[in-house]
């Protein structure tokens, strides 16, 4: 099968809750870290040197990947493509855990269940009450939302029902008419988009992280099946981001 | 009279080309340091005032992305929808473009410059395709139904008034509030056709590079009250409500 279009896939760079290793998820609207930063200008040096362009990007409304988005068109002299911000594009929405640390929610219910709450299809976090402040009716980019859409927890299997939808009606059909897509947004929702491009079962997904800010390329066919798919980078320096991200025994 | 509507207007902060006093047009340069401090000066002082906007427009050209980027940045509101066109670009200056305005000045007399600049039909220099700053196989104007080779500003507001109409008044009837970041001529062309009853003094509006300008409109969308914005001026800082 020829390859007939290619999309690229970014998450953004590291952010001030990535650095402290809090859950952040959909509701947190993080900034970059000064790392994060550096990490989005090196993932646009790298789609440079790829000698990639694109014609449209696709991001959410959060702001370390709208931010993401700008470093990479500034190193890439190209402010004036047009994005599109989405909120099905979001981070997944972690329910109770959204803002605690990592490591306390392990010591607290154990490393297994943190486990299975971040890395498995179809397990819901513990819900957020709608009367908690971090509910986000009330937050700017979804005050015009019906609140009974906005989410109080997602297990990854939720975050694909709300981003598919915005997959197949806005970004799939602009790619087939030729234009290139750059699409920079999150680990759950790129690692939904990932598990319906190429058909992963609900196992194979548990083991799939997505590395913080290296470019992931892939080579679709006419029916935007992935033919071939490989990140901007090293093997080691993909295995390293991995582990900074990943649970432990995902990393490969 | 309350205003029912307002709109923010905005000149980028001082460009590469500002800085050297270079002819611009749809030239691209980037913002100076100064001209990004500017820009983020310019959404302090939108904070300070207590603005929020829910869309934006811009041109394709990055000396207003970047100042409208940085505003948002002050403003914590990147999520708002960015909406880029053409029609926003600066009035094309075609084979002017790129050149010192002093040179040109000394080359042509400066009588002939201000008509260039001012007068309302007349086109400067026509660009052609083998010249350094043809637009023609820029990528970003690939969709465009034409690529001008120099504007008159009459030729300007055949962009800047559909902008208005197709683009700004639809986001203002369905009750949102729009920040417009463009350049010096298009929003001088475009305030100065809304205020076509000349009700306002504005016949020379000078834009200062980042300096917010307010415009506010009655329900039929005619300018009623035109007011800059900067630190302390004055003003006691009004607080926006979020919603309509």
């Amino acid at each position: 099968m020829e390859a007939r279009y290619t999309l690229v896939l970014l998450r953004h760079g590291e952010s001030h809750y990535t650095q402290k290793n809090l859950f952040c998820g959909f509701g947190n609207d993080a900034d970059l870290s000064d790392i994060g930063v550096r990490e989005a200008a090196l993932a646009g040096q790298r789609i440079l040197k790829a000698g990639l362009e694109f014609d449209l990007a696709f991001t959410s409304v959060l702001k370390r990947a709208v931010k993401t988005l700008f470093l990479v068109q500034e190193t890439l002299d190209c402010h004036w493509l047009p994005v599109v911000r989405t909120w099905r594009l979001n981070e997944r929405h972690y329910g109770d855990l959204q803002g605690l640390s990592k490591t306390e929610t392990a010591k607290k219910y154990g490393e297994a269940q943190v486990k299975t709450w971040r890395r498995s299809y179809d397990v819901r976090p513990p819900v957020l009450d709608k009367k908690d402040p971090r509910f986000c009716s009330s937050m700017a980019p979804y005050r015009d939302l019906d609140p009974s859409i906005i989410p109080v927890c997602e297990s990854l299997k939720d975050t694909m029902e709300r981003m598919l939808p915005f997959w197949h009606d806005e970004i799939a059909p602009k790619i087939k008419t030729g234009k290139r897509v750059l699409i920079i947004a999150h680990g759950n929702s790129l690692r939904g988009l990932m598990k319906y491009l190429k058909r992963l079962s609900d196992e194979e997904i548990t083991k799939l992280e997505i590395p913080q800010a290296i470019p992931l390329v892939l080579e679709l066919s006419e029916n935007l099946q992935p033919i071939r798919d490989y990140y901007l980078a090293s093997e080691e320096e993909v295995k390293t981001a991995k582990a900074k991200v990943g649970v432990k025994d995902n990393v490969k | 009279m309350a205003s029912s509507h307002s709109v923010v207007f905005v000149r980028h902060g001082e460009s590469e080309f500002n800085r050297d006093n270079i002819f611009t047009g749809w030239c691209d340069p980037d913002l100076t340091t100064k001209g990004v401090a500017e820009a983020k000066d310019a959404g302090k002082i939108l904070r300070e005032y207590g603005f929020e906007f829910d869309i934006a427009f811009t041109s394709l050209l990055k000396r207003a992305i970047k100042t409208l980027y940085f505003i948002q940045d002050e403003l914590d509101c990147h999520w708002i929808p960015v909406t880029k066109t053409w029609m926003l670009n600066e009035r094309h200056y075609g084979k002017l473009q790129g050149k010192n305005k002093d040179e040109v000045a000394g080359k042509y007399g400066p009588e002939q410059v201000q008509l260039w600049r001012r007068a309302f039909y007349e086109r400067p220099p026509l660009l052609e395709e083998t010249d350094e700053h043809w637009n023609g196989s820029d990528k970003r104007y690939a969709d465009l139904p034409f690529i001008p080779a120099g504007e008159s500003l009459d030729d300007t507001s055949k962009r800047s008034l559909p902008f208005w109409h197709n683009l700004v008044v639809p986001a203002l009837r369905a009750g949102q509030k729009p920040l417009v970041c463009g350049h010096a001529n298009i929003l001088r062309n475009l305030i100065k056709h809304l205020d076509s009853n000349l009700s306002l003094d504005i016949k020379e509006l000078n834009l200062p590079n980042a300096l917010p300008l307010v415009v506010e409109l009655d329900e039929n969308l005619v300018p009623s009250k035109f007011q800059f914005l900067n630190h302390g001026n004055g003003m006691a800082p009004k607080k926006r409500s979020s919603h309509s």
